[in-house]
C-alpha cells in the first residue's frame, strides 16, 4: 500500500518527522525531554528528486574482481534489515563458526550442536572493500555457505548452496548519524538460495544482534528510476534492449511486454534531458517525462494506456530488477549507482 | 521451572507454628500421663540408633515407630530435624531396602528440608549400595522437595558429583533435572557440554536431556548451538506423584494466615497456534535469551530468563545483562518489570526498532503472503502492546510513529478498539505536530463513521487528556518536592506549550462534538461520551491544579440542556456546578495569593455567567427569557436560538425530560385530581417539594448545581 504511492504524488514520506534517541523513558526524571523536540531531532527523509547521473567507473580498481564477481552472478532477493547491535567487522570469525552450528542446530531440531565443530555446513562471513562510498557507510558484509556432500572424498571441492551480503552505499547521512554508536547500519540485505537457509539466516542475524527483517519491494517510481538510469549509461556501455513489463488491471491481467530498441530508447532519453541538468543528476520530471514518452508511443499503437497499470520488471543488459524485490545486477561498472538507490529504498522502509 | 520461589520469609514462622503445635500436643499429654515421654521424639531417638542389622520381620517396635511417624508425617509434616533424621535412617540401608522406600514414601517435610540432610542423602546416593529403584525414588523425592530444600549452596558445590551420574541410562532423566534446578553459569564447563552431547549422541533426543543442554546454551550460547522443535512436549515429567497430595495438604495445613504475595513468574504469554509460523513468524514475541559473549561481559551477571520472581529480581537488579533480543522483554511480567528500570539508550532504541517493524510490518507494509483472513494473531498483538503501554504508562515512540503513518490509511473499522486504546497513549507533543498528524486525519474518520466509531473518538480523546493531565499532575508535584532540580523558567515555557495543547485537544473535541451531536441527531450515547469529557475539563484546575478554564461550546451545552433524557440535563448540571466551584477556587486563589503568573481571563467569568444566566432562566425562570447567547452559536444551531425564545416551556416542571416527573408529582400531590394542571407546582411550597422530589430521584447533579446557584429564598418568576 504504501509502495503504491509515487513519488509524484508525495515527495516527503508519510512520516516526515523522526525521533530518534529520545524513546520510551523514564519521564518522571527528566521533565524536559519529554516536550524538548530541538529541530536537531527532527530529520526529514525524502524520497530524492534528483540523481547523480550514473557513471561508468571500473570498481576492480577499488574492489576485490573476484568478490565483484560473486556479487554481480546471482539473481537477488531483497530485504530490508534494521540496524544491528553489536556487529562487529573484526569477528567475523566467530560469526561464521556461529551461524554454521546454528544452521546444524537448526537442520536437526532438538539436537544440541557444539559450536566449532565440523558440521555439514561451512559458513564464511567476508567483508567486501570498496563497496562503501562514504565514510558513514559500514562496510559491506558477505556471507557464503557451503555445504559438504554426505559422501564426499576427502578432495571434493564444497558446493555454494547459499550466498547473501549485507550493503550500504550512499545511506542517507542525517540517518546514520542519528543512530547510536552501537549500531551498524547496513540496511540492504540481498540473498540468493533455498529459502530455508535465507530463514534460518535471517533468524540468526535476529538473534544475534537484534535487528529485523523485512521484504524489500521496488514500487514503479524506483523501477522507473532504474529503467532511465540504465537507459542514460547507453553510449558508453550498450545496454542491447531495454525491456519493460506491465500488468495492465483488466479480468483477466493482461502483461505487457514491451521492448524497445536501445538506440530509440536513448534517444527519447537525451530528448527529454533538460538542458541545465548537465551537470550529471538526472531529476525526476526528466524520468516521468521519460516513462511518458515510452507509454506515448505504446498507446499510438495498441491503444492501450501502460499508465494505467503497474510496472513489474525492467531489464537490459546491464541488469533487471523486479517489483516482487529480485534484483540482478549484470554490469559492475554501474553498481554504486544501483546500490544507493536500493539502499535508499531499504533505509525509506526502517520503522524509526 | 518456577520452582525455586523463595519461601524463606514463611519458613520461620510456620516452623514455630509447627513447634507451637508440638508444644500444645506434648503439654497435653504431659498433662494426661506425666511419666510418659513424647513418643514420637521417642520414635525418632529409635530410627537415630538403630543398629544395622537389626531384623525387620516380626520387629514390633520397628513396625510402631515407623507407624507412628508415618501417622505424623502424613499429618501435619515432619519438622526438619525430624526429616534428617529419617533420610540418614532410610538411604543408609540399615533395615534394607524395602524400608528405605517406606519411609521415603510418607516422608513429608512440614516446613524445610535441611540441605545438609539432602548432601548427606546423596552421599549415600554415590556409595552406590543403593538399589536404583531406591536411588530413582530419592531422586525424585529431592525433585518434589526441592523448593523446600532451604539453601542450595552446598547442593551447588557437589554439582560434579551429581553431573557423574547423567551417563546412566536409568537415572539421566531424574539427574537431568536435578542438575537444570541447580546449573549456574559456573557449572557450564566445555567438558561438561561434551559429555552431555556424547550423551545426547548415544542415548538420542531425550527431553530432559535437550532441555539441560538448552539451559547450557542460555547461559554460555558461545559453547551451544542447539533450537527446539517448535512442538516441544513438556521437556521434565512431575515426579512428585506419590507425595503430591500429602505435601499439598500439609503445606496448606501449615500454611500460616499471612498469604505470600502472588509469584510473579516468568509467564510466557501463550503462543497462538504454531501452525503457519514460517509465514506469521513477525508477530511472535521472541524468547528471552541472552546474546553471544564475544565481548566478555562482567562476571557477576544475572541472566533475566533465571530469576524467577519479584524479589530476586530487585536483589539482583544491578547485575541484569539485557537480553539479545530487547523484544522479548515484553514476553514477560517480570521483564516488563525489569523494562520499567532501563535506562539505556540502544536498549530502548533496540525495542522500538523491533516493535516498530512488528507493526510496520503486519499493519503497514501488510506482508501476510495474502491470508488476511486469520485476524486474531494480530488483535492479540495490539492487546498486549496496550497492556504493556498500560503498565508502563507510556507510550513507545515506535508505535507514536506506527500510528501516526497508520491513521493516514486507516478506514476506521480494523481493529478499532485496539488502535483508538493505542491513539489515546500518544504523549503531549507540539500542537503543530499534533495538528497535522492526529487531529487532521481523526477528524475525517469521525465524521464519515457511524456514531459507535465518533463515541469511540471522543473517548478515546478523553482517555487522552486524562493521561496527559495525569501526567502533568505528577510533574508539578514532583517538581515541587525538588526544585533545585529544574529552574522554573524552563518549566514556564513547557507549561504554556502544555496549556497550548490541551486547549487545542478541548476545542477539538468541542467542534467533534457539536458537529457530531447535530450529524446523529443528538444521539443519547454520543450525548454522554461528550458530557464525559466535559467532566474531566471542568474539574481540571482543583483536580490537576492546572489554571485552565474551558467551556463547552454552545453546540454541546444547548443540545444537552434541550435534550429528552433527564440524566443527560442532570450531567449537565453536575458539569456546570463543577465549573463553578473550579471558578470560585481559582478565584479566591487569585485573591490571595495575588500571583501575576495566575491570571484567569475576564472573558471566561463572562462566558460563564453567560451560561449560568441562559441555564438558570431555561430550568428555573419560566419567563421569557433574554438571552444572549452569544456569537458563537453556529449558524446551523438556529433553531435551539429560536427554541430558546420558548423556553418557558423548558422549565424543571415543563422540560420534556421532566415532564414526566411532574406528573408523577401532581398526581402523588393531587391524586383525587383527574385535570392535571402543571402550573399548579409552581405555587411556593409546592416548587420545593418538587424539587426535593427531583432530588430524590438520584439528580444529584441537578442538586448540586441548584443548591450552589440558587438562592433558596427566591421563587421561581411567575409563581404565585
Amino acid at each position: 500500500m504504501m509502495e503504491g504511492r509515487s513519488a509524484m504524488e508525495s515527495p516527503v514520506t508519510r512520516l516526515p518527522t523522526r525521533r530518534r534517541t529520545k524513546s520510551y523513558g523514564r519521564s518522571c526524571f527528566e521533565a524536559s525531554s519529554r516536550f524538548a523536540y530541538t529541530s536537531g531531532q527532527l530529520t526529514i527523509l525524502r524520497i530524492p528528486t534528483t540523481r547523480e547521473a550514473p557513471r561508468a567507473r571500473n570498481i576492480a580498481e577499488r574492489v576485490d574482481p573476484e568478490q565483484v564477481t560473486l556479487l554481480i552472478k546471482n539473481e537477488w532477493k531483497l530485504s530490508y534489515v534494521t540496524p544491528l547491535y553489536r556487529f562487529r567487522h573484526t569477528h567475523l570469525k566467530k560469526y561464521s563458526k556461529h551461524l554454521s552450528a546454528f544452521i546444524a542446530a537448526e537442520k536437526q531440531q532438538g539436537t544440541a550442536v557444539e559450536v566449532g565443530l565440523e558440521t555439514g555446513y561451512r559458513v564464511t562471513f567476508s567483508t567486501v572493500l570498496g563497496i562503501a562510498e562514504t565514510d558513514e557507510d559500514a562496510e559491506t558484509v558477505f556471507i557464503q555457505i557451503q555445504s559438504k556432500p554426505m559422501f564426499a572424498a576427502t578432495g571434493d571441492a564444497l558446493k555454494v548452496v547459499w550466498s547473501g551480503w549485507l550493503t550500504c552505499v550512499n545511506g542517507s547521512p542525517e540517518y546514520l548519524h542519528s543512530l547510536l554508536p552501537d549500531f551498524v547500519s547496513l540496511p540492504l540485505f540481498c540473498s540468493s538460495g533455498p529459502e530455508n537457509i535465507t530463514v534460518v539466516v535471517k533468524s540468526w542475524f535476529e538473534k544475534m544482534f537484534d535487528c529485523r527483517f523485512g521484504s524489500l519491494g521496488l514500487d514503479s517510481t524506483s523501477l522507473q528510476w532504474l529503467c532511465a538510469l540504465w537507459t542514460g549509461c547507453h553510449p558508453d556501455n550498450n545496454i542491447r534492449y531495454l525491456r519493460l513489463l506491465w500488468t495492465l488491471p483488466t479480468q483477466p491481467p493482461l502483461d505487457v511486454s514491451y521492448t524497445v530498441n536501445p538506440q530509440d530508447a536513448w534517444e527519447l532519453w537525451n530528448s527529454v534531458r533538460q538542458e541545465d541538468s548537465v551537470d550529471g543528476t538526472v531529476g525526476i520530471d526528466e524520468v516521468k517525462h521519460f516513462m511518458a514518452g515510452l507509454e506515448s508511443h505504446f498507446f499510438r499503437h495498441f491503444k492501450i494506456y501502460l499508465s494505467s497499470g503497474t510496472l513489474r520488471k525492467v531489464s537490459t543488459a546491464l541488469g533487471s530488477a523486479q517489483q516482487d524485490g529480485k534484483v540482478k545486477i549484470l554490469c559492475s561498472d554501474y553498481l554504486a549507482t544501483v546500490l544507493t538507490l536500493l539502499t535508499e529504498c531499504a533505509i525509506l522502509k526502517m520503522p524509526i | 521451572m518456577s520452582k525455586t520461589m523463595s519461601k524463606s520469609h514463611n519458613v520461620s514462622e510456620a516452623e514455630s507454628c509447627i513447634h507451637g503445635a508440638a508444644n500444645r500436643s506434648s503439654r497435653r499429654s504431659e498433662r494426661r500421663r506425666a511419666d510418659v515421654e513424647d513418643p514420637f521424639g521417642r520414635a525418632l531417638e529409635y530410627f537415630s540408633q538403630v543398629k544395622a542389622g537389626t531384623p525387620v520381620k516380626g520387629n514390633d517396635a520397628l513396625e510402631n515407630n515407623l507407624v507412628l511417624v508415618e501417622r505424623v508425617a502424613l499429618g501435619r509434616g515432619l519438622p526438619p530435624g525430624a526429616v534428617a533424621t529419617l533420610l540418614d535412617f532410610a538411604l543408609s540401608l540399615r533395615l534394607g531396602s524395602s524400608v528405605c522406600s517406606r519411609v521415603l514414601k510418607f516422608l513429608i517435610p512440614a516446613s524445610a528440608v535441611p540441605q545438609d540432610s539432602v548432601v548427606r542423602g546423596v552421599s549415600w546416593f554415590c556409595m552406590g549400595k543403593m538399589p536404583v529403584s531406591a536411588q530413582i525414588l530419592f531422586l525424585r523425592w529431592i525433585l518434589t522437595m526441592f523448593d523446600l530444600i532451604d539453601s542450595k549452596d552446598q547442593l551447588r558445590s557437589i554439582y560434579g558429583f551429581i553431573f557423574s551420574f547423567v551417563t546412566d541410562e536409568v537415572l539421566s532423566p531424574y539427574v537431568c533435572h536435578l542438575l537444570y534446578l541447580l546449573t549456574t553459569k559456573e557449572h557450564v564447563q566445555p567438558f561438561r557440554v561434551r559429555k552431555l552431547l556424547e550423551v545426547q549422541a548415544k542415548m538420542g533426543r531425550q527431553p530432559p536431556l535437550t532441555q539441560l543442554l538448552a539451559l547450557y546454551k542460555v547461559l554460555c550460547p558461545e559453547m551451544i548451538a542447539i533450537s527446539m522443535p517448535s512442538k516441544t512436549r513438556g521437556g521434565f515429567k512431575n515426579h512428585n506423584l506419590p507425595w503430591k497430595t500429602a505435601l499439598a495438604a500439609v503445606l496448606k495445613k501449615n500454611k500460616t494466615a499471612e498469604a505470600p504475595s502472588p509469584p510473579l513468574s516468568l509467564d510466557i504469554k501463550e503462543k497462538a497456534s504454531t501452525r503457519k509460523r514460517k509465514k506469521l513468524h513477525h508477530l511472535e514475541v521472541p524468547q528471552l535469551s541472552c546474546g553471544p559473549e564475544i565481548e566478555s561481559s562482567r562476571g557477576k551477571a544475572v541472566h533475566l530468563q533465571q530469576l524467577r520472581s519479584f524479589a530476586q529480581l530487585l536483589q539482583n537488579l544491578d547485575n541484569i545483562e539485557l537480553p539479545a533480543q530487547m523484544g522479548s522483554l515484553l514476553s514477560s511480567s517480570l521483564a516488563l518489570h525489569y523494562l520499567d528500570c532501563v535506562h539505556d539508550e540502544s536498549a530502548l532504541l533496540r525495542l522500538n526498532f523491533w516493535l516498530g517493524s512488528v507493526l510496520h510490518e503486519e499493519f503497514l507494509f501488510c506482508s501476510r503472503d495474502g491470508n488476511p483472513e486469520n485476524s486474531t494473531e494480530p488483535s492479540q498483538f495490539l492487546d498486549m502492546l496496550i497492556s504493556t503501554q498500560d503498565f508502563l504508562q507510556e507510550c513507545f515512540s515506535s508505535s507514536e510513529f506506527f500510528l501516526f503513518k497508520f491513521l493516514a490509511m486507516w478506514d476506521g473499522s480494523l481493529h478499532q478498539p485496539q488502535i483508538l486504546s493505542l491513539l489515546s497513549d500518544i504523549p503531549p507533543l507540539p500542537v503543530s505536530r499534533m495538528k497535522m498528524f492526529l487531529f487532521e486525519p481523526l477528524q475525517q474518520l469521525y465524521f464519515t463513521s457511524s456514531v459507535f466509531f465518533k463515541c469511540g473518538v471522543i473517548e478515546c480523546l478523553r482517555s487522552m487528556l486524562w493521561k496527559w493531565l495525569t501526567w502533568h499532575f505528577v510533574q508539578t508535584s514532583h517538581k515541587e518536592l525538588d526544585v533545585s532540580l529544574s529552574s522554573s523558567r524552563t518549566m514556564n515555557l513547557h507549561m504554556s506549550e502544555f496549556l497550548e495543547l490541551v486547549t487545542e485537544l478541548v476545542q477539538y473535541v468541542g467542534r467533534l462534538a457539536s458537529a457530531g451531536l447535530q450529524l446523529e441527531n443528538y444521539h443519547i450515547l454520543l450525548h454522554h461520551q461528550t458530557l464525559n469529557f466535559y467532566e474531566l475539563v471542568c474539574d481540571v484546575y482543583l483536580k490537576f491544579n492546572l489554571p485552565l478554564f474551558l467551556l463547552p461550546p454552545s453546540g454541546v451545552i444547548f443540545p444537552s440542556l434541550l435534550a429528552t433524557d433527564p440524566v443527560t440535563v442532570d450531567r449537565l448540571g453536575y458539569v456546570i456546578f463543577r465549573y463553578r466551584q473550579n471558578l470560585m477556587s481559582a478565584k479566591e486563589h487569585k485573591q490571595q495569593k495575588k500571583e501575576p503568573s495566575f491570571h484567569i481571563s475576564r472573558d471566561v467569568f463572562r462566558e460563564f455567567n453567560l451560561l449560568m444566566v441562559a441555564v438558570v432562566s431555561c430550568l428555573w425562570i419560566s419567563k421569557d427569557c433574554q438571552v444572549d447567547v452569544g456569537t458563537d452559536v453556529h449558524k446551523a444551531l438556529v433553531p435551539l436560538r429560536t427554541m430558546l425564545s420558548y423556553c418557558k416551556n423548558y422549565n424543571l416542571i415543563h422540560h420534556p425530560a421532566f415532564l414526566n416527573y411532574a406528573i408523577e408529582f401532581h398526581q402523588k400531590c393531587w391524586p383525587e385530581q383527574t385535570n392535571v394542571d402543571l402550573s399548579s407546582i409552581q405555587g411556593k411550597k409546592y416548587w420545593y417539594w418538587y424539587l426535593e422530589f427531583l432530588f430524590s430521584q438520584g439528580f444529584d447533579g441537578l442538586k448540586d448545581f441548584i443548591q450552589n446557584n440558587m438562592d433558596h429564598q427566591s421563587t421561581p418568576v411567575g409563581g404565585h
